[in-house]
């Protein structure tokens, strides 16, 4: 019997009150293409057509890629000292941000990010 | 001269690129130098209508299409601010690595689109402690300005530069950082060339180094570090310095 794939869900909210864009993806495709973490919001977004600035290439080296995380954090691979030395310096930083190329989503999940303004820089 | 000009910036990065623009500048290669079979210098002019300003320290995002691919890849900016038409940055041949052979393919007069500036691995202001950059390869990029700057104050604090390379050739600015320290008495630099054993990898010297010269040699741990290289040196050496006493911010890295 064939098991059904374990689907996580990405729901991607902007603070410029652009459209919600949601995406159901199998974790277990990624990576999804070359930049950030195999399976990391910054992957699974760019993998579906979905800009996220990313200046370092999703290398852990700037903030470009913050988000911040209003569901599901708990789904989340945990953050690195490096995320969290680099989080220190983004502006509009709360206790629920992450950068998109560190946070690696889990099967079965459901995650929604808010995309803050301040990342576009337009 | 300002420390930081951030404060008088009107179009550059206040933090991690606000204020930077994703509409990108296109520059052309005025020249290319070679330091290395393996290492070079791209020297990129930004065109004289969009005025480019950044800190010490930044880095720029290049936009490349290669084999149909869209690709971001950054690279630390080794020039100053003072001369912001003109921006270097230094290469290596990644083997097997497409972006850095196209790169090296690229001759002067070729085009490059680029974000920026962006990052956070600048000078907070002109040290007040004993400061000591520590460059692997071509880490020392980022740090060239940074150190630069600081031997713009009057410094009161010993401020230190170990730069590690595979080769002489592979030591960039190594001329330069002799002559600063021949003009300033609180500035030294050590060059460190080892490459990779059978037993162990060229960055294992660099770390034992800078263990026994500010773990083990004394107590103090009133110094500030700012760290650069490629790959999981830089936070070893992070790791070491931070688990010896050092305060987590005075313990400043990229790691690429």
């Amino acid at each position: 019997m064939l098991q059904a794939p374990l689907m996580a869900k990405l729901r991607v909210l902007y603070e410029t009150g652009d459209p919600e864009r949601v995406i159901e993806f199998d974790p277990r495709k990624a990576p999804f293409q070359h930049d950030g973490l195999p399976g990391s919001v910054l992957d699974v977004l760019l993998g579906h057509g979905i800009h996220l600035d990313h200046a370092c290439g999703g290398n852990c080296a700037c903030t470009t890629c913050h988000v911040i995380v209003k569901g599901g954090a708990e789904h989340l691979s945990e953050s690195s000292e490096s995320e969290e030395d680099l989080l220190d310096k983004a502006p509009g930083l709360t206790p629920t941000s992450r950068l998109g190329c560190q946070a690696v989503i889990e099967a079965d999940a459901e995650v929604l990010v808010l995309i803050p303004r301040f990342t576009i820089n337009q | 001269m300002v420390f930081d000009d951030r404060a008088t910036m009107t179009n550059a990065a206040t933090a991690d690129g606000a204020g930077a623009t994703r509409n990108p500048h296109l520059g052309v290669i005025e020249r290319v130098v070679e330091h290395a079979a393996d290492t070079r210098s791209l020297f990129l002019r930004v065109p004289a209508d969009r005025s480019f300003r950044f800190v010490p320290g930044q880095f720029i995002s290049l936009q490349l299409i290669i084999d149909g691919q869209s690709l971001v890849r950054p690279y630390s900016i080794a020039s100053d601010p003072e001369q912001s038409d003109v921006l270097e940055i230094c290469l290596n041949v990644v083997p097997g690595g497409l972006v850095s052979a196209y790169l090296f393919s690229l001759r002067a007069g070729a085009h490059l689109s680029f974000t920026g500036p962006w990052g956070t691995f600048t000078l907070a202001g002109p040290p007040t402690a004993e400061t000591v950059f520590i460059a692997d390869g071509t880490g020392i990029a980022p740090i060239r300005p940074m150190l630069r700057r600081a031997l713009t104050t009057d410094l009161a604090v010993p401020v230190r530069l170990h730069h590690r390379a595979q080769s002489e050739a592979e030591l960039l600015y190594r001329a330069e950082w002799q002559a600063l320290a021949q003009q300033h008495s609180q500035f030294s630099f050590e060059a460190i060339i080892a490459s990779a054993s059978a037993v162990a990898p060229a960055s294992e010297v660099l770390l034992e180094r800078m263990h026994a010269r500010y773990v083990a040699a004394d107590q103090n741990r009133r110094r500030s570090f700012y760290i650069c290289g490629v790959g999981d040196i830089v936070t070893r050496l992070r790791d070491a310095l931070r688990g010896a006493g050092y305060a987590r911010r005075a313990v400043q890295y990229e790691k690429w």
